[in-house]
């Protein structure tokens, strides 16, 4: 057996973009491998639903193969552009949404166990979640979602966004702000004690 | 006056439950994916160039269009090659394809130390 490591293994996203893009035939697969649970992710946090993300997913991994050929090394990071591509897919998406509310992944239970309701109240919040962001304007909840749900530093995000850390900060302050009221009369519904505030 | 809110706690659950969600690609996915990637992948014995002037010498510098497609061969020890044309070929090119050409460099990050072409 050849024990020689796979040169694939750490070269850079963008060398394998560009070799995709020069009719390697392996380049795809170890992209896909690493990217496409990243960018699945992404999507699913945002909208909810993993079936309404695999498409956005699917897109987005379909738009990179389609920009490899004029893919410029050391302009942008493969992973920034991913973000923005799907930030951008997903506020479409949800600017689309009518109120359906679609709980497509846990379908009616045949019995109340435990862990089935439990995965019923997550989907719920998700879903509860993914509505509220329908509602802000395009760049408060692409700014919430990639602070709050991708956990990415707000000079990471200025990045993605292709704005300053403060218009960042902003947008996540008054996104948050957004969120938090409009969840606001869904406690008990979401399974979250309805007290009187202190 | 600071008041906690109750409105801002049931925010950081939910935002935390989807921080911890795992979302795993299913095989299905994985596969639709790499069906894109090989349908819109550059064949390269078609990449498209000007047969003729400054873009003709520059790829006869390198071996010709051949040696670029047998970058597939060339991939599996590992070298990726770029080509930094001087700018009046990058503006050739861009007129005759209609499209900005981008090409990297040669540049260290790109190249592996030759033992890992060395086969065996």
């Amino acid at each position: 057996m050849n024990a020689s490591p796979d040169p694939f293994a750490d070269a850079p996203d963008a060398a394998l973009l560009v070799a995709y893009a020069n009719g390697d035939g392996q380049a795809a697969r170890i992209l896909t491998t690493r990217l496409l649970p990243r960018v699945l992710a992404q999507a699913t946090r945002m909208l909810g639903s993993q079936t309404e993300a695999e498409d956005i997913a699917q897109d987005a991994m379909m738009r990179l193969w389609k920009i490899a050929p004029d893919w410029r090394q050391g302009e942008a990071q493969v992973s920034t552009w991913l973000y923005r591509v799907v930030a951008n897919l997903c506020t479409d998406r949800l600017r689309k949404r009518h109120g359906a509310v679609s709980l497509d992944q846990v379908s009616e239970p045949l019995d109340a166990a435990p862990s089935v309701v439990a995965q019923m109240q997550t989907q719920a919040r998700m879903t509860a979640l993914s509505d509220a962001l329908a509602q802000l304007p395009d760049r408060q909840a692409q700014a919430v979602s990639l602070r709050h749900l991708e956990g990415l530093t707000n000079p990471e995000i200025a990045q993605i966004m292709d704005i300053s850390v403060r218009s960042v900060e902003s947008l996540t302050a008054r996104g948050k702000r957004a969120l938090s009221d409009l969840m606001a009369g869904r406690k008990a519904e979401l399974g979250y004690d309805d007290d009187e505030p202190e | 006056m600071m008041m906690t809110n109750p409105n801002d706690d049931m925010l950081e659950d939910i935002l935390a439950q989807a921080r911890g969600l795992t979302v795993v690609p299913g095989h299905g996915l994985m596969a639709r994916v790499l069906a894109d990637a090989d349908a819109v992948q550059p064949d390269p014995s078609t990449v498209s160039a000007p047969q003729t002037g400054f873009w003709a010498r520059m790829m006869d510098a390198i071996g010709g269009w051949p040696a670029v497609s047998g970058l597939a061969a060339a991939t599996i020890a590992g070298i990726w090659i770029g080509i930094a044309p001087p700018s009046s070929v990058q503006d050739l090119a861009a007129t005759m394809a209609g499209d900005e050409v981008s090409i990297s460099l040669f540049s260290t990050d790109l190249m592996f130390d030759t033992g890992v072409l060395i086969d065996g």
